[in-house]
């Protein structure tokens, strides 16, 4: 073989190896996708967007047209390949951030996220506060409340009768 | 019992309630407004229902047009299918100043131009295709569904449901002039 020819055939060899690593990239993400997996994909995301037609049902779960031409939709945006943010962003652009099922974390719909962790705390704020409320001692609880309402003679005579009756006890 | 905070925080949140349901129930959940107004109109091609004679969002460059999304089987659709005809012939004569375009959704090719005859509908009709893929374009949530885009391709209004006189005399005369505005 001469130095020439095996230079042709190296550089053919490399220009395969090229043309094959091209079509891995223009195939995208679904190179290689099951229909398994593609279907698991298409379920997913239409989990996540809402039926335009129906009342609170997904677009995965409804038998509407709309909802089965949005499946078919989908999966061919699999099958090419586009990420499932990218497939989210094209139907929001056309019906708005109305047709995700989940309000989108960021802006307004962070506020949706946040206030059911915000009304928890506030209610473990507010029965802590009120068990460590019924744990104090009654003297001390009537000096706290009673501050504002009652002479220094009251509050004394108060305790002192409160001092007696535990003392009975 | 008026100095309670107790009784400030119920009162406090019975009326955010009340405030929320009652603005809940004023509203249409259908009556979404589209991300598409006053952007760009989505492209398309179609072929005539009878004639088979092309068209697209591109072909239409310079021209204001109405996109009416309908079907033979939506009865709203047979109450503004007149008031279409109408607007195209007292507007929609000249090509160039107008087009009235209708495109039938999850329809057959045979409904569709039944339908069209019986309302008398002259105007370009045409037909989505079985994907649907001008009707998800568009962010349809069902038909009929209006669409009045102006000469630089630029949405400008959406109809939910069937077009009013009204809609049809305001919008019109405003798609038309955006022809002369630079």
């Amino acid at each position: 073989m001469t130095p020439m020819s095996h230079q042709r055939r190296l550089r053919r060899l490399v220009l395969a190896v090229a043309a094959l690593l091209l079509l891995a990239v223009l195939a995208g993400p679904a190179w290689g996708l099951s229909d398994r997996e593609i279907d698991l994909r298409v379920q997913g995301i239409t989990e996540m967007l809402r039926c335009p037609t129906c009342q609170g049902i997904s677009v995965r779960d409804s038998e509407a047209s709309f909802s089965q031409q949005i499946r078919a939709k989908v999966r061919r945006m699999v099958e090419e390949g586009q990420s499932d943010d990218d497939i989210k962003a094209y139907f929001v652009s056309r019906y708005g951030e109305w047709i995700l099922r989940a309000p989108p974390a960021q802006g307004l719909g962070l506020v949706v996220w946040l206030a059911p962790l915000g009304a928890l705390v506030l209610a473990g704020g507010l029965i802590g506060w009120r068990l460590y409320r019924s744990h104090q001692n009654p003297t001390e609880r009537l000096h706290q409340e009673d501050k504002g309402s009652l002479t220094p003679d009251q509050r004394e005579r108060i305790a002192r009768d409160l001092q007696r009756f535990e003392e009975e006890d | 019992m008026l100095k309670s905070w107790k009784f400030w925080a119920v009162v406090a949140v019975i009326g955010g309630l009340t405030a929320m349901f009652a603005s809940g129930f004023g509203h249409d959940p259908k009556l979404v407004p589209s991300p598409l107004v006053h952007r760009p109109a989505p492209g398309f091609k179609v072929t005539e229902l009878n004639t088979g004679a092309p068209l697209s969002l591109e072909s239409l460059k310079g021209t204001p047009f109405v996109l009416n999304f309908f079907a033979s089987w939506c009865v709203a659709c047979r109450d503004e299918a007149r008031l279409l005809e109408s607007a195209y012939l007292r507007w929609g004569q000249d090509p160039s100043k107008l087009r009235v375009i209708g495109i039938a959704i999850q329809d057959t090719p045979e409904a569709a131009r039944a339908f069209a005859k019986r309302y008398g509908k002259t105007y370009y009709l045409a037909l989505d295709d079985a994907a649907g893929d001008v009707s998800l374009n568009y962010g349809l949530y069902g038909v009929p569904e209006t669409f009045f885009v102006d000469a630089k391709g630029i949405i400008r209004y959406k109809q939910i449901g069937a077009v009013t006189p009204e809609v049809l005399e305001e919008q019109i005369p405003k798609l038309i002039a955006s022809r002369e505005q630079p």
